[in-house]
């Protein structure tokens, strides 16, 4: 394919490589989404887990908080 | 870039023996009469690259279709390449058992192989139109992987998928009806609303302060810690009394909230569904959908080869019954979209009921139900799990449900009685804390407990939406960046390949009218890449898609082009492709200038070019010759299976070499086929009068047939010296006989001295019509025939003989 043409692999990388410059995007949210892609574990079902993983880490939290 | 220096194939569907494709990198041309095992070498490749034979792959056709059936059980059959690359070399062959084995196991070989397998190494007659009269989304799923943009797919899903369903879940949560019945608590136990920890250890130290416990509270440790040294034991039944009715309360507030969203999530479901199912033949052809793509992939796959339906035997021409599939499995993918969509309704609706049964349930799990006089409250808590229940029963009903979903109205979640139990605990809560007015520990204990547990309870719903919100925010937003990126990406790939499309349809049809061929990404009504058209210009008018008004030629041609517009576009380690007898419905100009565009804009790369049509394999000898390809013709025979014509010359001497070995193998039917190919030449030469046929037939001629034909004509022009010298007489008795005989099967056997005759005579009649001089070797010709003496000469005009016009 001729060089000026970006194929899949080249998009998702770039996407990738430009997360943190996307605005109004989360960090925490985009360190996670970064850590699957980068251990080839970028899928619905584990960033699904991940996510939940860090929204209850966050509840955890308050909770010690309270103790 | 890997060219080809050789392909040996034994054993391999109709190669029995071994043939060798001897290529040096260089092109191959093969003519090859129909059953001759063109397709066979095509088959091999394909086994070769990717472990299967897509046309042969179905249920009842598995690996022993790959093995030659008259080899034995004993023998592999194999295949073997030599790469311009010797790392790359290997043998593939697969035993008796379908047992595969490669000789080749280096790490290079395997990375090759990998990646060969998203290129276009072959294309046969009945690809040609696959692409092209594909669906929109079967043309984006077939371009997709190769550009690697499957992946690229995949990830725009999921992000879409999170942006969507975090919009779904926050609208289901409810969040602000949630933070605002904590609120409440707080207000009835503190006061007031509480915003903040500092407000709330303010407000809390201001409540204990009638204990006189000379304490503050700093934080929650503190505030825990007075809990428990105010707590007294005499006042635990009252305190759990007060616990359990609390909890009655503000489970059912919080509950019959969500019941409002959940009857208008169910009108809001119940709308659409009838929508869908009302239209009963739409659900009764969605019902069909599988049927109908199990029939255009019969039709693809070219499992019926004439112009007629396999179901209902009805004349129909192909391409026209392919469209009309296309056209009902796309208005049906619609209506299956649809569907889909009202799956994520009830998914949705389903998400709520579980997290309303789920809280019920613990709540019916309080240890003072078992109180008799709490037996009625039990009840009315069973009755709302029950019609939560009925709900979640008809969500699970889907559109091919006999029994139709309820009306909202039968379904309806009744809020009547469970209102009244709150208000009932609340009231009982209230009673029990005025009779115990006087025990200042108790209400203090009751409020301070309450308020701790509502504000956790506060935060961490607090804290849920802004995750969620945040995560919402993010999904939308690097979706918005990626579907930018992967659009700029299509787009730029596609505008090239339609270049490249457009400029080789162009060659192969100039002045057609049928202009600015492209390939056009298509979205939804949700403004999702779901495929690809192809839209062109007919007398400046733009059309779409092609198979609407171009004729069956033309769509091969546009299916030719896509496949080397793919070969440019995609192929990054292999250097070679081959085409199997893909002109067959192009006419003469087209064929012409096909070859042309191959020798023009592929002379990089090596073509395998196989083709059973004698015209276009004459048209391309010739321009394939000045580009030093190299010719074949390939012939097939019960012994051997697909082989190689061998050369005349190769031939003779062959003929000979058995003579002196005296090995009479197969000897006969070699003289005949060397006495048939020069009396062709020498029918050709003299304009012998043979019957009219058809130019694949033409080839079949008989040699008695041949000398006949070439006999009357010299018997009638050349009367004073071809007339008296020939031997065709002497040929037709009985040495010809025994060429026959020994050709095919009979009980006749030949033995040499009766092969020596016959070969001594066709020698002496091919030396008759040859001049054998050095700068000359040429038959004699009419074009050569000379209007003054009346004479039919050679080349040279050596060998010269009287000829009447």
């Amino acid at each position: 394919m001729s060089e000026k043409i970006k194929s899949g692999q080249d998009v998702i990388e770039d996407f990738f490589a430009e997360i943190y410059n996307v605005p109004n995007a989360d960090k925490k949210t985009i360190d996670t989404l970064v850590a699957l892609y980068s251990e080839n574990k970028f899928t619905e079902k584990n960033i699904q887990n991940a996510l939940d993983s860090q929204m209850q880490i966050e509840l955890n939290k308050i909770e010690k908080g309270n103790d | 870039m890997i060219k080809l220096k050789q392909i040996k194939i034994a054993g391999i569907r109709g190669i029995k023996e071994s043939l060798a494709l001897s290529l040096d990198k260089k092109s191959l041309l093969i003519y090859g009469d129909n059953g001759t095992g063109k397709s066979s070498i095509t088959d091999s490749i394909e086994w070769f690259y990717k472990d299967k034979i897509a046309h042969l792959a179905g249920n009842e056709i598995g690996k022993d279709s790959i093995r030659n059936i008259f080899i034995t059980d004993t023998v592999d059959s194999k295949i073997g390449f030599q790469f311009s690359d010797n790392k790359l070399d290997t043998e593939k062959s697969i035993d008796n058992s379908y047992k595969v084995f490669n000789s080749n196991s280096s790490k290079e070989y395997y990375n090759y192989i990998l990646e060969s397998q998203s290129e276009n190494l072959f294309l046969r007659y009945r690809d040609l139109t696959r692409f092209i009269v594909a669906t929109k989304g079967e043309r984006l799923k077939e371009l997709q992987p190769i550009i690697g943009f499957s992946q690229v797919q995949e990830m725009r899903s999921i992000l879409r998928k999170f942006a969507n369903k975090f919009a779904k879940d926050i609208k289901a949560a409810n969040f602000s009806n949630k933070k605002s019945n904590q609120q409440t608590i707080l207000m009835e136990s503190l006061g007031q609303n509480i915003t903040s920890d500092n407000q709330f250890f303010e407000i809390a130290s201001k409540l204990i302060l009638p204990l006189k416990l000379e304490k503050d509270i700093k934080s929650f440790k503190d505030a825990r810690f007075i809990l428990k040294s105010i707590e007294a034991k005499e006042d635990s039944q009252l305190s759990d009394q007060i616990s359990f009715n609390n909890k009655i309360a503000d489970t059912l507030k919080e509950i019959i909230d969500e019941t409002a969203l959940l009857n208008t999530l169910y009108k809001e479901y119940h709308t659409p569904y009838f929508e869908l199912k009302k239209d009963a033949e739409k659900i009764n052809n969605l019902q069909l959908l599988s049927l109908l793509t199990e029939g255009l992939n019969v039709l693809k796959k070219d499992i019926v080869k004439d112009d007629f339906c396999p179901l209902c035997q009805q004349d129909k021409n192909k391409l026209k019954l392919i469209k009309e599939l296309q056209q009902r499995i796309e208005s049906l993918s619609e209506l299956k979209s649809e569907k889909e969509k009202l799956g994520e309704k009830a998914a949705t609706i389903s998400s709520i009921l579980q997290n309303s049964l789920n809280a019920v349930n613990s709540l019916l799990r309080e240890k003072l139900f078992k109180e008799k006089e709490n037996i009625e409250t039990l009840r009315i808590i069973n009755v709302f799990k029950d019609s939560l229940n009925n709900i979640s029963s008809e969500i699970k009903k889907d559109i091919f449900s006999v029994e139709p979903l309820k009306e909202p109205a039968l379904v309806q979640i009744s809020t009547k009685d469970v209102a009244v139990l709150i208000e009932q605990s609340k009231k009982i809560v209230k009673e029990i804390t005025e009779s115990a007015k006087g025990n200042l520990k108790l209400q203090v204990h009751t409020k301070l407990s309450r308020a701790i547990d509502a504000y956790i309870v506060f935060r961490k719903i607090e804290k849920e939406q802004e995750l969620m919100l945040n995560q919402q925010n993010t999904f939308e937003a690097l979706y918005a960046d990626f579907i930018k990126r992967q659009e700029e990406a299509l787009n730029g790939f596609l505008t090239m390949f339609s270049g490249d499309i457009n400029k080789y349809y162009t060659l192969m049809n100039p002045n057609e009218k049928v202009e600015d061929i492209e390939l056009v990404p298509m979205k939804d009504k949700y403004d999702d890449l779901d495929g690809i058209t192809i839209s062109y210009k007919f007398y400046n008018k733009k059309l779409s898609p092609p198979s609407s008004l171009l004729s069956e030629s033309h769509i091969n041609c546009l299916g030719l082009s896509f496949f080397l517009a793919s070969v440019k576009a995609f192929n990054k380690v292999n250097d070679f492709f081959l085409l199997d007898d893909v002109i067959s419905s192009f006419d003469g100009h087209h064929r012409t200038r096909f070859m042309r565009l191959l020798i023009s804009e592929f002379s990089d790369f090596q073509i395998i070019l196989l083709t059973h049509e004698k015209d276009f394999f004459d048209i391309a000898s010739s321009e394939a010759k000045r580009k030093n390809w190299i010719i074949k013709s390939l012939s097939w025979s019960a012994e051997n299976g697909v082989g190689f014509e061998i050369p005349l010359v190769d031939l003779r001497t062959n003929i000979e070499e058995k003579f002196k070995s005296k090995n009479i193998d197969g000897l006969g039917n070699d003289i005949r086929k060397y006495g048939e190919r020069q009396l062709k030449q020498i029918a050709l030469n003299v304009e012998a009068d043979l019957p009219f046929r058809l130019n694949d037939r033409n080839e079949d001629r008989m040699m008695n047939e041949l000398l006949c034909g070439v006999q009357s004509k010299i018997n009638k022009h050349s009367p004073a010296s071809l007339k008296t010298k020939n031997n065709i007489d002497s040929l037709l008795a009985s040495p010809l006989l025994i060429g026959n005989k020994a050709s095919h099967d009979s009980s006749f056997k030949e033995n040499i001295s009766d092969l020596e005759v016959f070969w001594e005579d066709i020698k002496k009649l091919v030396k008759l019509f040859y001049c054998s001089e050095e700068k000359c070797e040429s038959f004699i010709s009419i074009k050569n025939f000379d209007t003054v003496k009346n004479e039919i000469r050679c080349s040279c005009g050596l060998l010269k003989y009287d000829w009447k016009k």
